[in-house]
């Protein structure tokens, strides 16, 4: 993984004292509340319902066991022993002091981490595939890309007061796993027919109060025109985005009203004024920046594959586990694991600093000393030799990481809601919480297979209910919390917006329509083999709004 | 009160801040711009956020000072029309930065191609007096300022912000 070098340091280590001062100018009042807001944002700082919190960057979901350590470290001393992983494969620590916040970040720069950029109208953090440099189907590493944005985005002069917040998203392989077309830009590494590296360029996409996928502008942009091309993108929404309403600042509003064709045209001549300047990445940089994502060392560890039979067979917790939570890895003796931070009736993404401490012990002895983050609020330890996965899942367990259900109906995305965070209008955990238990029963969600419930609560849509395959989001209505369900949704390569079933229903029947749905789906599905969601797009909605409405079109 | 800062310090009689109280230059909006520059008196021209600097390209040569406006510290369209009179049209005249003009947002605006500052908030005033901006040294980018290449990568810069 990238390490920094004595630039890197000193700039993190700048940018602290620079908050510290800017903290301090607050605290005497030199700077208002108004002023002081982009500010605070800008290094990751919120003022919530019932304190600050620090969303702390965790560039394209990639950590160590040291910078682990050093999250668990702060969650015991600076909050309440936990912290939040968050679908940009954040972390996010809920109850810390302001006064304190400037020796945090001076903790994290001991780690190389810091939290630039994970809030504001500014390029925030960027993110990967979580399964990058492991896995089976990837052209290349798509990190060091994504670590070239996040250096030439940092503290950005140009674009640090955008119309709003600008999110960009990298992959490199067709089954998309980082979300690119729910991103302001999505790009995806790929190679052309010569072999050199490029990328297809998505703009315009988001969710939020107008869910929009994104436009494809480019189909492959040479690799050394990166930061070229993302600077004519930025110059033009910049300059042309819409300022007067909040929630028709971001590119997909431009995207839209401007037409696709038009602004591409805008961004491409601007391009050619930039192309050729300072920002042309020569080989020898992309090159250096590659070397530190190098895969890691693996050795033939073929032992496993006989020892893994024997495991499955002897344990069916086990073979569930390794069925749910591990997938194939570009070495045959290797797997990628998820750490599912969804125990049943949990809070999702939620881990104690125990448990970080764990995954980083771990991390160390069976997996190559890398984690990552996924936007699914999960962890991976992306290079698990299949020799090792016993004692992994038996230390795991003993951890209560080890829930098998990657990927299934209790594996749910929830945003903080109502129980934290300020803007939100109605409470995600508790129902997040309810759903998990209703269907905790392994045996149950395995025979309804792969489903993603995704939760928001509130209109923003940080709990990615719109590409939900069952979408929840909180709204407020006469004072009540009331919860509408969206169907069809999907945040993958073939990315789809969730449609509203109807009417919401409240905090108490949440649950139980959900159950509805499922147990429609069971109906209808023409076999085991499919899924939920190409149930859905095969049958539609109908099914499931007679389900769902019926008693009421007969009451009517 | 309102003061005009360069990084040589306070500006005094400012040509053109005030221009009512003399009666004597003054800084003309776009539309003006381009029919006054019939004439051949130098010229002050202010821009608001959604004009097009582009526009200023074939009378540059006779522009003396070009004002872009920040309405509010959250508008950022003057950083990028300021990148497009320094780096595109090549603009080497004094660019003022008109406005809410405060403090964090001056190292921004210094890297953008601005080099006077119109400043009324007397905290920021204050700072930029003693010469203690609140910058970093050290740049993961190029821009329109002075700057040396930094180490590494071809798009790091340093500059020392508080010489």
């Amino acid at each position: 993984m990238y390490r920094y070098d004595e630039f890197d340091h000193a700039f993190v280590a700048s940018r602290v004292s620079q908050f510290r001062d800017q903290v301090e100018r607050r605290l005497t009042g030199e700077i208002s509340e108004d002023a002081f807001k982009p500010l605070r944002l800008m290094n990751g700082v919120y003022l919530q319902l019932h304190a600050y919190m620090l969303r702390v960057a965790v560039p394209y979901g990639t950590l160590d066991s040291r910078q682990m350590r050093k999250l668990a470290h702060i969650a015991r001393t600076y909050d309440r022993g936990y912290g939040h992983f968050t679908t940009r494969q954040n972390i996010q620590y809920n109850w810390p002091k302001l006064s304190d916040i400037p020796a945090i970040l001076e903790e994290l720069a001991e780690v190389e981490m810091h939290a630039i950029q994970t809030s504001g109208n500014c390029i925030r953090n960027v993110t990967a595939d979580h399964f990058a440099g492991a896995a089976a189907d990837e052209v290349a590493d798509p990190r060091p890309y994504a670590e070239i944005l996040r250096q030439w985005s940092s503290v950005h002069p140009e674009f640090s007061f955008l119309p709003r917040k600008f999110k960009i998203a990298v992959t490199a392989s067709d089954r998309d796993r980082a979300a690119i077309q729910v991103h302001d830009i999505g790009l995806q590494l790929k190679k052309n027919e010569q072999g050199e590296l490029g990328f297809a360029v998505w703009i315009g996409g988001g969710q939020g109060r107008t869910p929009i996928l994104a436009k494809k502008v480019k189909d492959f942009l040479p690799e050394a025109d990166l930061l070229s091309y993302t600077t004519a993108i930025m110059r033009v929404y910049n300059l042309h985005g819409r300022r007067d309403n909040k929630y028709k600042a971001r590119i997909k509003i431009l995207v839209h009203e401007t037409g696709v064709e038009q602004l591409s045209a805008e961004i491409e001549s601007e391009w050619a004024h930039l192309r050729e300047g300072a920002l042309k990445l020569p080989d020898a940089d992309i090159a250096a920046i590659n070397a530190y994502f190098e895969p890691a060392k693996l050795d033939a560890r073929a032992e496993g594959w006989g020892e893994l039979a024997a495991w499955k067979k002897s344990d069916p917790g086990f073979a569930d586990w390794v069925g749910r939570n591990v997938a194939p890895h570009q070495h045959p003796d290797y797997g990628m694991v998820t750490i599912s931070l969804k125990p049943i009736g949990g809070i999702p993404g939620d881990a104690t600093a125990d448990q970080m401490d764990a995954v980083a012990r771990l991390a160390e002895e069976f997996g190559h000393d890398e984690i990552r983050v996924t936007h699914e609020q999960n962890l991976v330890l992306p290079h698990v030799a299949l020799a090792d996965l016993e004692p992994l899942y038996r230390a795991l367990l003993a951890e209560g990481l080890a829930t098998a259900n990657a990927g299934l109906i209790t594996d749910i995305i929830a945003c903080p809601g109502l129980d934290y965070c300020a803007l939100a209008n109605a409470r995600s955990i508790p129902v997040a919480q309810e759903i998990s238990n209703r269907f905790g029963d392994p045996v149950r969600q395995a025979e309804i297979g792969d489903l993603k419930i995704k939760i928001s609560g509130c209109i923003n849509a940080c709990g990615h209910h719109h590409v939900g395959h069952i979408g929840i989001l909180g709204v407020e209505k006469k004072g009540a919390e009331l919860y509408q369900i969206s169907l069809g949704g999907s945040g993958d390569e073939n990315a789809s917006i969730g449609q509203i079933t109807g009417r919401g229903f409240g905090p108490d029947e949440i649950t139980d329509a959900i159950e509805t749905i499922v147990d429609t789906y069971l109906v209808q599905r023409s076999g085991t083999e499919e899924t939920f969601i190409e149930c859905y797009r095969r049958v539609g909605a109908d099914p499931f709004k007679a389900a769902l409405y019926s008693s009421e079109a007969e009451a009517a | 009160m309102t003061v005009i800062w360069t990084q040589s310090g306070i500006a005094e009689n400012d040509p053109w801040s005030h221009p009512e109280a003399d009666g004597g230059s003054k800084l003309l909006p776009l539309e003006e711009a381009l029919e006054h520059a019939q004439d051949n008196a130098p010229f002050g021209v202010v821009l608001q956020p959604a004009d097009d600097v582009r526009a200023l390209a074939p009378i540059l040569e006779r522009v003396s000072i070009i004002a872009l406006t920040f309405p509010a510290f959250s508008d950022g369209r003057a950083f990028s029309q300021g990148m497009l009179l320094r780096e595109r049209l090549g603009y080497e005249g004094e660019m003022r930065a008109i406005g809410t003009v405060l403090l964090d947002q001056v190292p921004l605006m210094l890297r953008t191609g601005f080099d006077s500052f119109e400043v009324e908030h007397a905290p920021t005033i204050k700072r930029l007096v003693e010469k203690r901006l609140p910058g970093i040294d050290l740049h993961y980018q190029p821009a329109a300022d002075q700057t040396d290449a930094g180490p590494g990568y071809s798009w790091r810069r340093t500059a020392i912000l508080n010489g």
